[in-house]
This record gives structure tokens, sequence and C-alpha cells, in this order.
């Protein structure tokens, strides 16, 4: 059986979210508020289109929301979206909210009132710009749980003050620490008296935007 | 602020959400009483709704930011009431007030009774006045059915 995605609100993110999940293979449902927008997204093919307030539960029921395994909600306000995810969980029994937010600073409420993921543009995209601007010295950044914590990559090179050294002599800040050492095409766990060598790639697991500290410690830079 | 850390925190100190026509008047008529409130609008000509005789005070911003509830000093309140013309404002506002500042008594105001499903755990005291208007003209209704009934009973 496909997966049923309802997408609620969301003009230009919605009608990309719907023409890629479909071509993935899903049962995509959008709500919207606006008419215009509406027959816009009717001309996707295979798209079913509610037109109507997301937040008022009867226009929920005409969605068919009892019967989503997944709901996004993707408005401009934090409110509707907040109450759009409530009442999928709470009233359709949707086993997945997902909700866009504006406001960072209400990432931690959205989930503590039960959404079940939090999606905070203003985070991704200057977690991006940050990654891209770093980009010479990190060769990838995997931000978890909004950025909380990241996994990056950074190479080593003959010139960066770390080589030679043991791990326990290196001053790393302590919320970071090396997972994982690439040497060549071997990964080893690091212990304390493993020695960094030019050309190494570590893996780096930091909290709360420490990572850049620790690169500069790591690379010199 | 100087007149709410006057008084012991958290004893009397009424936030209220909205300066429409129910929050200008609650604040008024509580103002009246001598009590300590405060009434948050993002809209400022909203605060000319208030009777001249208030005594409160006013914060300018939008009470679905956490710094704006901050200002405010949310913390202290022993009662926050969320009666903007938006539903979803209020529900939202309201479970932050509950749960990120952890204030008993929150009290909201929702035009569609409906909607209080997404917070029925909260406890939080609900008003619709759709309901409100709904029982009240049930009320006058049977009363006027009583009379009638009363007065035909007098009749026999």
């Amino acid at each position: 059986m496909k997966t049923k995605v309802l997408l609620v609100g969301g003009r230009s993110k919605a009608k990309s979210l719907a023409t890629s999940l479909i071509r993935k293979g899903y049962r995509v449902t959008v709500v919207n508020d606006t008419y215009e927008d509406c027959l816009e997204l009717a001309e996707i093919d295979g798209l079913t289109v509610i037109n109507g307030d997301g937040t008022k539960p009867f226009v929920l029921e005409d969605a068919n929301a009892g019967d989503a395994d997944i709901a996004i909600a993707l408005t401009s306000k934090d409110e509707d979206n907040l109450v759009i995810c409530e009442l999928c969980k709470k009233r359709f029994h949707v086993k997945k909210t997902v909700a866009l937010v504006l406001d960072p600073k209400k990432t931690d409420f959205f989930y503590r009132m039960g959404i079940d993921s939090v999606v905070c543009a203003i985070t991704a995209i200057s977690g991006i710009i940050e990654q891209q601007a770093f980009m010479d010295k990190i060769a990838t950044l995997v931000p978890i749980r909004e950025g909380r914590v990241s996994v990056a990559e950074v190479p080593i090179s003959g010139t960066a003050p770390v080589v030679g050294k043991k791990l326990w002599e290196i001053n790393l800040p302590k919320q970071v620490i090396i997972g994982c050492i690439l040497r060549g095409d071997t990964p080893m766990v690091p212990r304390g008296d493993t020695r960094i060598l030019a050309g190494d790639m570590l893996v780096l697991i930091s909290s709360d935007k420490q990572e850049m500290a620790a690169i500069k410690e790591l690379t010199g830079h | 602020m100087g007149l709410l850390t006057e008084k012991k925190a958290n004893e009397d100190y009424i936030i209220i959400i909205g300066c429409g026509r129910l929050g200008a008047n609650l604040a008024s008529t509580l103002s009246d009483e001598g009590r300590n409130v405060l009434i948050i609008d993002k809209n400022k000509d909203a605060f000319r709704k208030l009777s001249p005789s208030f005594e409160g005070l006013t914060v300018n911003g939008d009470a679905t930011e956490l710094d704006v509830l901050q200002e405010a000093q949310i913390s202290k309140a022993s009662v926050v009431i969320a009666v903007t013309n938006n539903d979803n404002v209020n529900i939202m506002v309201a479970q932050i007030a509950r749960e990120m500042f952890q204030i008993q008594r929150v009290i909201t105001r929702l035009y569609d009774p409906e909607r209080e499903y997404v917070y029925h755990e909260f406890d939080i005291d609900t008003i619709c006045p759709a309901i409100l208007s709904a029982k009240e003209i049930d009320k006058i209704l049977s009363e006027t059915g009583m009379s009638k009934c009363e007065f035909q009973e007098e009749k026999q």
C-alpha cells in the first residue's frame, strides 16, 4: 500500500514537495486556503487538492486526515502549523507529524507539544551557509537535531599543528570528540594514545557550535 | 515594572493577551478592582479601547514571541488569559504559558469549540462564545416555556 502524505498550506513549498513525493510513489493530498493556489496545485498530476483552512477539523476530515501516514504543516504562521499538527496527531491519529517553524526559539516548544519532527528553515539555511563558507576546512558537516549536534569530516593536511601528536596531547573543547579516524581506506576508532598523521580524515562529533573551535585547534586555521 | 516588583510575585498578576473588545473590557474591569493587570497587543492603537481609568501596564508586541512574554514577566503571572481574535494564536499562547512557563491558571477564548481538542489534556479553561450564547438563549427559551406552563396550570 502506498504511503499517504498530507501537506497543509505553503504554496511553492507544497508544490515542489508534492511533485517530488508523487514521483517517489507516495499518495499526496494538499490542503490550501487560497483558491488561486489550489488551481495552480491542481495542475500537478495525481495530486488531490482540498480548498480550505487546514486548522479547521472539518477541512482536515474532508482531506481524509485520518488515513494519512504523515502530515506536514507548511503554512507561514507558526501558530497555524502547531494547531494543524496537533489536530492531525490527537484527533486524526496521524503517525508522524512534521511542522515548519519560522521562529527558531520555538523549535523546542514544538517538540514538547508532541510534534515528531520540527524543521526550522532559518536554522537549516544558516547551517548550510556556514558549511559552504568553511568548505576548505570541513569536507562534510551533518547537523543533527537542529544543528545542536553535528558530525563533521575534517581533513588533516601536512601543515596542521596536530600532525604527529597523540590525541590526549590535543587541547580539544570539552563538547567535542574525535569519533573516528579514516587513514587511507581503513576507519579506526581512536584512543588517547592514537597519533594523528598527515592525510588523516577525522570524523568530529561536537555539540553546540563548538566544532569551529575544535577545527581551529586541529587544522590551525 | 516597578509597580509589580513592589508587591510579592505570583500573588496577583494577571496577563491578558489581545486588546480587543473582550480583552480591553476585562483589563479595565480587573484594573478597577485594584488588581495588577498587564495587557499585550501587537497593534498599539488597540490600547485606545482601554478605559481612561485603566491603571495597568501595556506591552506592544506579538505575544507568540517568547521575548515579548518574557518582557511581560510571564513567569511571575498568576493568571494568563488569551483572548486575541485568532483561535490558533490563543491555542499556541496558552500552551506556551502552560508548558514553557508553568502557569497554573490559563484561560482561553476559542471561537471554534472543535479546536479545543488540541490541548484537551492540558486542562486549560476554555470559553466559547457560541456555546455560551446558545446556552443563554436556550435558558431564555425554557424560561418563557416554563412561564407558559405555569400560566396554563394556573388556568386549570
